[in-house]
C-alpha cells in the first residue's frame, strides 16, 4: 500500500520560489501496476524522487506499508531505498566497470545478504528475466539496450521490494523491446505482487496499465 | 565483491589516465625518499664534521711563518700551558730546523729554482755548492752562491705532518715515537730515493749517526724532501733546549674553539699567534646546513606535489561519476560504502604509485645526494686554489693545504644510505598524501545526491 497526501515540494530558484508538486494525493495498492503520465517539467521526476527517498518533500507524507518515508532518518531513508524499493531507470544506469552479475550482486549486498548467497540469488534473477551466463560474466555496455533493461530489472528486484519505480523504462528502447520490457514488469506486478509505479509518455503502455494518473502543473489532474 | 575489491578494480579502470597519475606520484614520491636520504646523510655528516674538523688551534711564535720572519720560539712552559687550558684535549709540539751540507751527509732533493734562490739571498750563509745553476746563478755574480737545506722537523707525533689532515702515510718501515730522544728519523720519499736510503740504513746529522725507521709521503714535494725526528732530539742536537716553534691544540668540540682560542690568547699574550680552524669548519657545515635545509624543503615541496597530484586525481575522478555514485547511493548504498571505495581507489593509486616512486627513489638518491654535495664542494675548491703553493714553509703553509683537504673530504664522503627510519618516514608522508588526497573528494562524495540519477543529460 502506497499512501501519498498532500504532498508538495517547492524550490527556492534565482528566479522566485517553484513549486514542483502541488498538493499532492495518490494512493496505490499492493500489487497494482499504476503509470504516471504527464509533460516534461509537470513534476513526474520529482515525484518519483519523493517516492524513492532519493529527496525529501517541502511537506505532506508518503506512507510506505504505513511506514512514513518522509521523515525517516537519512541512514533509514538509505535502508529503505536498498529494501523496499527497487529503482528502474530509462538510462539503465547499471555501473560500467562491473560485470552484469555483479552490478545485481552490488544491490543484495547492499539489501544486506550474506555474500555467500549473493551469486546464486543473482545469477537466479538474471536466469529470470533472461540473461544467458555468458552475457553474466560481461560488462553492461556489450549488451543491448533492451538486455541492460532486463539486468537492471533484475537489480530492482533483488531484494524483494514493495514497490519498484520505474522512470521511462521503456523510453530508450524500440517499441517491440519496449513491449517486451513492459509485459515483463506487468507479469511481476501479477506474479510477485509487487507494487509497480511508472513514469511514462506512451500512452499506449499507460492504456495498459491498472491506473493512470496525469500531472500537469505539479497537480494530479485524472 | 566487496567496496576494497571494487576500489581497487576501479583504480585501474582507465589505465592511461591511471598510468600517467600513477607515474606523477612517483616522481614526487622518489623525489621524497630521495630527499630524505640526502638529508640524513648529510645530517650525519655535519655531526661527525663538529666532532671532527676545525677542532685543531695552531699556535706558533709571533713574528714566525715557516722559516720567514723573527721572534723567540715558545717554550716547554708555554706547551705545558697549553695543554692545561680547559677543552684542550691533546697538543703535539714540533721544533722545525735546517741542516745544511756541513750538518748532515744527505744531499737535498730539492733544487732552489728561483723562489728558492730568492730566499737565500736575504740568508748569511756563505759556504757550500751551487746545486741549481742556470739562470739564477748570472743574476746573483755579486753574492755568494746559496746553498738548499733540508728541512727537518722534530714532532711529537709525526702524523702532523700528514697534508691530509689524517694519519701520515708510511710507504716502508715504522712510524717513530715523537716521544722519545733517540736517533732514528723518517725519511720523506724523496730525500730517500736522492740518498738511495731504505729502512735500516743510516745516515749523519748533527754529528750523530741516525737510523732510518720509514719512509714516509704526503704527496706534497716540500714535505717529502724532509726528515721527521722526535721533538726531544731536534731539541737537543740543535740547541735549542725546551723550545717548540709550533703548537697544534685539538678542541674537544668546534663549538669549544673560539672559547679556547681567547683563553689561550690571554695566558699566552702577544708572544704567539694563534690560529683556528673555527671559520673554515662553520663555513663547511654552514654549506651542508643549507643542503640539508634544502632537502627538506624539498621534501615538504614534493610531499605538496604529491598530495595536490591526488586531490585532483581524486576530483576529477568524482566529478566526472556523479552519476555513477548517485546510483549507488540511490540502490541502497551507504555514504560509508561509497566513500571507502573511493578512498580504497586512491589508495591501490597511491600505493602502486609508492612502490614504483620508492624503487626510483632508491636509485636516484645515490646520484642525487653525490650531486648536491659535489656542487657545494667545487665552491670550497674555488677557495683552496688561492691558497699559498707548498714549499714555503714548515707548519704554516701545510697546515692551511690540510685543512682545505679535510673538508673537500667532508663533502665527498657524504654517504647517500637509505636507513629504515628514512624509509618509515617516506612511507609515513605517502600515507598522509593519500589521506589528503581522500579526504576532500570524500567531502564532494557524501554532498552528491542521489536523485543526480533522474537528471536528464
Amino acid at each position: 500500500m502506497l499512501e501519498v497526501k498532500n504532498l508538495t515540494k517547492s524550490f527556492n530558484s534565482p528566479s522566485g520560489k517553484v513549486t514542483a508538486l502541488d498538493n499532492v494525493n495518490i494512493s496505490i495498492k499492493t500489487g497494482e501496476f499504476a503509470s504516471i503520465i504527464g509533460k516534461s517539467g509537470s513534476g513526474k521526476s520529482t515525484l518519483l524522487s519523493m517516492l524513492g527517498a532519493l529527496d525529501t518533500p517541502t511537506s505532506g507524507t508518503i506512507k510506505v506499508d504505513d511506514v512514513d518515508i518522509a521523515k525517516l532518518s537519512a541512514s533509514k531513508q538509505t535502508a529503505y531505498r536498498a529494501k523496499k524499493i527497487g529503482f528502474v531507470f530509462q538510462q539503465y544506469n547499471l555501473i560500467p566497470n562491473l560485470t552484469v552479475l555483479e552490478n545485481v550482486m552490488l544491490a543484495l549486498e547492499f539489501g544486506g545478504m550474506p555474500a555467500k548467497k549473493r551469486r546464486v540469488r543473482a545469477q537466479k534473477l538474471l536466469e529470470e528475466v533472461g540473461i544467458t551466463p555468458d552475457e553474466m560474466l560481461r560488462k553492461p555496455t556489450r549488451l543491448s539496450g533492451g538486455q541492460q533493461q532486463r539486468v537492471s530489472i533484475a537489480r530492482a528486484l533483488a531484494n524483494r521490494p514493495s514497490i519498484i519505480l520505474a522512470d521511462e523504462p521503456t523510453g530508450n528502447l524500440d517499441s517491440k523491446t519496449g513491449k517486451m520490457i513492459f509485459d515483463m514488469l506487468h507479469d511481476l506486478s501479477r506474479s510477485e505482487n509487487t507494487t509497480i509505479l511508472a513514469v511514462t509518455h506512451d500512452m499506449d503502455i499507460a492504456g495498459k496499465t491498472d491506473r493512470t494518473f496525469t500531472l500537469r502543473d505539479g497537480q494530479i489532474i485524472a | 565483491m566487496n567496496v576494497i575489491s571494487r576500489g581497487i578494480k576501479n583504480a585501474f579502470r582507465s589505465p592511461v589516465r591511471s598510468g600517467a597519475i600513477i607515474l606523477m606520484l612517483a616522481i614526487s614520491i622518489g623525489l621524497i625518499l630521495s630527499m630524505l636520504v640526502a638529508r640524513s646523510s648529510v645530517n650525519s655528516k655535519i655531526t661527525q664534521v663538529k666532532a671532527n674538523a676545525g677542532t685543531n688551534i695552531t699556535i706558533s711564535p709571533a713574528g714566525v711563518f715557516g722559516f720567514a720572519g723573527g721572534g723567540n720560539n715558545l717554550t716547554t712552559a708555554d706547551v705545558t700551558q697549553i695543554y692545561k687550558t680547559a677543552h684542550i684535549t691533546s697538543t703535539t709540539a714540533t721544533l722545525s730546523d735546517q741542516l745544511a751540507s756541513t750538518d748532515t751527509n744527505l744531499t737535498p732533493s730539492l733544487t732552489l729554482g728561483n723562489f728558492g734562490a730568492r730566499q737565500a739571498r736575504f740568508e748569511s750563509s756563505s759556504s757550500g755548492v751551487v746545486t741549481a745553476s742556470g739562470n739564477s746563478s748570472s743574476t746573483t755574480d755579486s753574492r755568494p752562491a746559496p746553498t738548499p737545506h733540508t728541512t727537518v722537523t722534530g714532532t711529537t707525533n709525526p702524523n702532523s705532518i700528514a697534508t691530509n689532515g689524517g694519519t701520515l702515510s708510511i710507504t716502508s718501515g715504522t712510524t717513530i715515537n715523537g716521544n722519545s730522544s733517540s736517533y732514528v728519523a723518517l725519511l720523506g720519499k724523496d730525500l730517500a730515493s736522492k740518498n738511495n736510503l731504505t729502512v735500516g740504513k743510516t745516515f749523519t746529522a748533527y754529528g750523530k749517526t741516525f737510523t732510518v725507521s720509514g719512509i714516509y709521503t704526503t704527496g706534497n714535494t716540500f714535505q717529502d724532501s724532509g726528515i721527521i725526528m722526535p721533538l726531544a732530539t731536534v731539541q737537543t742536537l740543535s740547541d735549542q733546549a725546551g723550545e717548540v716553534s709550533s703548537v697544534i691544540a685539538k678542541v674537544d668540540s668546534s663549538d669549544n674553539v673560539s672559547s679556547t682560542v681567547t683563553a689561550l690568547k690571554n695566558t699566552l699574550g702577544s708572544k704567539a699567534d694563534i690560529v683556528s680552524q673555527a671559520q673554515q669548519a662553520a663555513d663547511s657545515v654552514s654549506s651542508l646546513q643549507s643542503i640539508s635545509g634544502l632537502a627538506l624543503a624539498s621534501v615538504v615541496g614534493a610531499a605538496i606535489a604529491g598530495a595536490v597530484i591526488i586531490l585532483l586525481a581524486m576530483i576529477m575522478i568524482v566529478r566526472e561519476r556523479r552519476r555513477e555514485i548517485g546510483v549507488i547511493k540511490a540502490i541502497g548504498g551507504t555514504n560509508r560504502k561509497v566513500v571507502s571505495q573511493f578512498v580504497a581507489e586512491a589508495l591501490t593509486i597511491t600505493v602502486v604509485g609508492s612502490i614504483i616512486g620508492l624503487a626510483l627513489g632508491v636509485v636516484v638518491s645515490g646520484p642525487m645526494t653525490s650531486s648536491l654535495v659535489s656542487n657545494s664542494q667545487n665552491t670550497t675548491s674555488t677557495q683552496a686554489s688561492g691558497g699559498p703553493s707548498g714549499g714555503f714553509g714548515g707548519g704554516g703553509g701545510a697546515f692551511i693545504r690540510s685543512s682545505f683537504s679535510r673538508f673537500n673530504s667532508n663533502l665527498t664522503q657524504v654517504t647517500s644510505s637509505i636507513t629504515p627510519g628514512v624509509f618509515a618516514s617516506a612511507v609515513g608522508i605517502t600515507l598522509l598524501i593519500a589521506i589528503i588526497g581522500s579526504a576532500v573528494p570524500a567531502w564532494f562524495i557524501a554532498r552528491i545526491s542521489p536523485a543526480e540519477v533522474l537528471r536528464a543529460e
